[in-house]
């Protein structure tokens, strides 16, 4: 076969356009980094912390508001001060990252998966199901999502297992919108006509030609969607309805400390906030990033 | 040209002078009223918002000493009959007249009262044996069993216009429907308006949940007008905005700033504030009457809060002191009983409740849980000051001597209903004492609750003590002072001894405000407009 005349665009692997991407600009570079560290951090948190901030064995009330570089009753350092449980704030931020991940990773999962998974039936199967999976996404879209969760926590109560669930409930029906879109698309492609008349089964198309061929954007729009999951999570916690009190979020970690801002008691509430800043942001650009990168619009 | 410009600023000046002095006294409450319908539930808050719009017989100052209100006098034959004289010339805000019949008709309302929640006020009007009216002005009460606290309870029983209802002649008969004809009033017929018709100082204006409550001056008061014009409560559930909004301007009086945030204010010559020690003590209830507790889980499936030395281990585990000093920042006094030293029926020298976790680790091997046990203690996050704090702080204490302690902390509106419901296993409280005597606390809470209603309204947790029921039955019908505070006293021995209710501490009451006013403190806790006047 001969070279074509303009060089294709397309000739790069796709995986090296986008690190090259992400890589040329020191921004996201830098937020990719910002963002490995935070992962890392949390990941290893049990191991890096200087103490379990859940276990309520190891915390003293004794030790409490202290500020950052006050040392404590047993002698060692707290380098971010401590908060009204005296918990220490380097710890309780770390597990805090964690949980925020947690939450962020696992809903975004859960809702791409039912998503997609509306989104690829109503495409394929069209008619009254396509009609009755999108009026759902509708109904599910109309409202915002922060109510739907305060709403379903209010009733059902704090956990993290809860949080989970409500995101899920509140963030699906934007995957499968999207989801639907993109297969839609791909549908009227050849390759699909051909495999149609090949007679190949329709469960086998959807899985093997139509899912892989069309959830690329979905899984770029997922990456964005992580990081407002997490603020959904710290929100709710901040509003009292997320994590039960003794196992703080981030979210929950700044409205504890936003009681004490008045009386200077300032790291209670900012560290944490920072934390939060930094990875919603480092998620963000890289996000962003991706999206670019594969071109892909909404989400 | 220049002249309206002039004229215009002169104008706006002066609308805007206008419009400030037409502004509410805005008052920026911790702890939201759950109803206007003053016998929806015996709540501070609830009582608080209350006595704005609806006047018992008698009232507490800031006190608590007793003065007349509705009645004007009062007397007793000795035993159990009690006879009211009452005001004349009061009218309702509606302007139907003041008489005996409104009071018989709040009292049976008490007790028809289906939407209340935990019996309220009917442990008071469930003693009445009979009420009858020789005239207008006149009212007489028998009641089943001496209640030397009567007139004190009275003042709490908030007086309703007959004219709400339809009626024949109104009687003390629950078994005829007291004469009423048409449905008994429930809590939504108060919230919005419609039946809030009371003879307070302040009538309703409007009542939106969570948002705002307007009161308006009520000019046919008997008594003194007030000085504000209308009031308006602010529900601000958070202390550093609380005190940021009356920093800020957005509030002239607030309750309860975090004692912590006070130096923010003291040298502040725009703002004053004052301190009140208060009755009212925080504790935890155990769930002790059931053998299965649905936050408690132990390997052995009993339900280890039935072993009282279990109860005095998790007594022994926490330190008051430091819950006091560090997250009460000292505004509070360590609690060893249920009401304060000195008032009337508490013990002058109650034994100190030690900090002793190696004691309290011996206990619970003793008792046969060495490996602790799991437990979930439950707690309000917006009623009482740090209640989620110090419940957290309790559960650090207990984890530290073995128990595997959680927390649930919830907003009063789902707690209050669970706890009633007996869902809760270790369920934190806060018991302002109404009458300013240890049988406040101790007929509502450990009492074993009687046929009639009138103790153990809030014995959820299933304690029962029958040598402590017979001592608090016999204390609250004993008319002599010093053989009721003797039994008082004894009672109060008898039920501590079992821990089924863990006392932590008092709390003091807050209260800041701008310099242009000031505020009288009151022991009971309630933050009322009334206790705010202009500085002279």
């Amino acid at each position: 076969m001969n070279k074509p005349i303009i060089p294709d665009d397309t000739a790069t692997p796709l995986r090296r356009k986008v690190l090259r991407g992400i890589r040329k600009r020191p921004t996201t570079r830098g937020a990719g980094i910002l963002l490995a560290c935070l992962v890392l951090l949390a990941v290893f948190a049990p191991l890096i912390a200087p103490q379990n901030p859940y276990d309520l064995a190891t915390l003293s009330v004794m030790d409490n508001r202290l500020a950052p570089g006050a040392a404590s009753m047993s002698g060692s350092v707290y380098w971010l001060g401590t908060d009204a449980q005296g918990r220490d704030m380097v710890s309780a931020i770390l597990y805090g990252l964690r949980t925020s991940l947690l939450v962020g990773l696992l809903s975004t999962l859960g809702a791409l998966t039912i998503g997609v998974a509306a989104g690829l039936l109503a495409a394929q199967l069209g008619g009254m199901v396509d009609a009755l999976i999108m009026r759902i996404v509708d109904f599910m879209l109309g409202f915002p999502s922060i109510l739907v969760a305060l709403v379903l926590l209010a009733s059902v109560g704090r956990g993290v297992d809860k949080v989970i669930f409500a995101i899920i409930l509140v963030q699906w029906a934007q995957y499968a919108r999207l989801m639907r879109a993109s297969a839609l698309v791909e549908r009227r492609k050849e390759y699909i006509e051909a495999a149609v008349n090949f007679g190949l089964p329709t469960p086998y198309i959807m899985l093997a030609h139509l899912l892989p061929n069309s959830i690329g954007a979905v899984l770029v729009v997922s990456t964005i969607n992580i990081a407002s999951a997490i603020t959904l999570e710290a929100t709710l916690s901040f509003l009292g309805v997320g994590v039960p009190v003794t196992q703080p979020s981030l979210g929950l970690l700044i409205a504890n400390g936003f009681d004490y801002l008045l009386s200077g008691e300032y790291w209670i509430a900012v560290f944490p906030g920072l934390a939060l800043v930094l990875l919603i942001m480092s998620l963000n650009f890289v996000g962003d990033r991706l999206r670019r990168s594969f071109n892909v619009k909404g989400g | 040209m220049h002249k309206q410009t002039l004229l215009a600023c002169l104008l706006t000046t002066c609308l805007f002078a206008g419009s400030a002095h037409a502004q509410p006294l805005r008052i920026a409450l911790g702890s939201e009223p759950t109803a206007i319908d003053p016998h929806y539930h015996d709540l501070t808050p609830n009582n608080a918002l209350t006595a704005h719009i609806f006047e018992g017989l008698t009232r507490q100052d800031e006190k608590q000493k007793l003065h007349p209100a509705l009645a004007t006098s009062w007397e007793n034959d000795g035993k159990n009959t009690w006879t009211f004289k009452l005001r004349e010339g009061v009218t309702f805000s509606d302007g139907s007249p003041f008489t005996a019949d409104d009071v018989v008709f709040t009292f049976c309302r008490t007790l028809k009262n289906e939407t209340a929640i935990a019996g309220s006020f009917a442990d008071i009007t469930g003693n009445f044996e009979s009420v009858t009216t020789p005239d207008a002005h006149t009212v007489v009460i028998a009641t089943k069993a001496p209640e030397p606290l009567l007139p004190t309870f009275l003042g709490t029983v908030g007086i309703l216009s007959s004219s709400i209802v339809k009626h024949d002649k109104l009687s003390f008969d629950i078994g005829k429907n007291c004469g009423v004809t048409g449905t008994w009033p429930v809590v939504g017929d108060f919230n919005d308006g419609k039946l809030a018709i009371g003879t307070g100082p302040y009538k309703l204006k409007s009542y939106t949940r969570g948002s705002a409550i307007d009161l308006d001056r009520n000019d046919k008061y008997w008594g003194d007008a007030e000085p504000w014009e209308s009031v308006r409560f602010l529900p601000v559930p958070n202390a550093a905005p609380r005190l940021a909004g009356l920093l800020a301007g957005d509030y002239d009086v607030i309750e309860n700033p975090a004692a912590r945030d006070l130096a923010r204010i003291k040298d502040d010559k725009r703002f004053g504030y004052v301190i009140t020690p208060t009755t009212r003590v925080i504790y935890y209830q155990l769930d002790v009457g059931r053998a299965q507790s649905p936050f408690v889980k132990a390997a052995d499936g009993k339900n280890p809060l039935q072993d009282v030395r279990v109860r005095q281990a998790m007594s022994l585990a926490i330190d008051r002191k430091a819950i006091v000093a560090r997250l009460m920042d000292g505004a509070a006094e360590p609690a060893y009983q249920f009401l304060p030293t000195g008032m009337f029926g508490t013990l002058p020298n109650p034994p100190e409740l030690r900090y002793d976790p190696a004691e309290a680790k011996k206990l619970l091997a003793e008792a046969g849980y060495a490996n602790g046990f799991q437990l979930t203690l439950s707690t309000t996050n917006d009623r009482y000051i740090n209640d989620s704090q110090i419940t957290q702080a309790v559960a650090q204490y207990l984890t530290q001597v073995g128990i595997k302690a959680d927390v649930d902390a919830m907003t009063r509106a789902i707690y209050f209903p669970r706890r009633s419901k007996k869902e809760l296993s270790v369920a934190l409280g806060g018991w302002g004492s109404t009458s300013g005597e240890a049988s406040s606390f101790l007929r509502q809470w450990p009492a074993t609750p009687n046929k009639e209603g009138t103790v153990g309204g809030s014995n959820y947790g299933g304690y029962s003590n029958p040598a402590f029921d017979k001592l608090i039955l016999e204390a609250i019908s004993t008319l002599d002072d010093a053989k009721r505070s003797s039994l008082l006293q004894q009672a109060q021995t008898e039920m501590m001894k079992d821990f089924a209710f863990i006392p932590l501490h008092f709390e003091s009451a807050v209260w800041a405000h701008k310099a242009n006013l000031t505020y009288t403190g009151r022991s009971d806790q309630f933050t009322l407009a009334m206790s705010v006047k202009p500085v002279k």
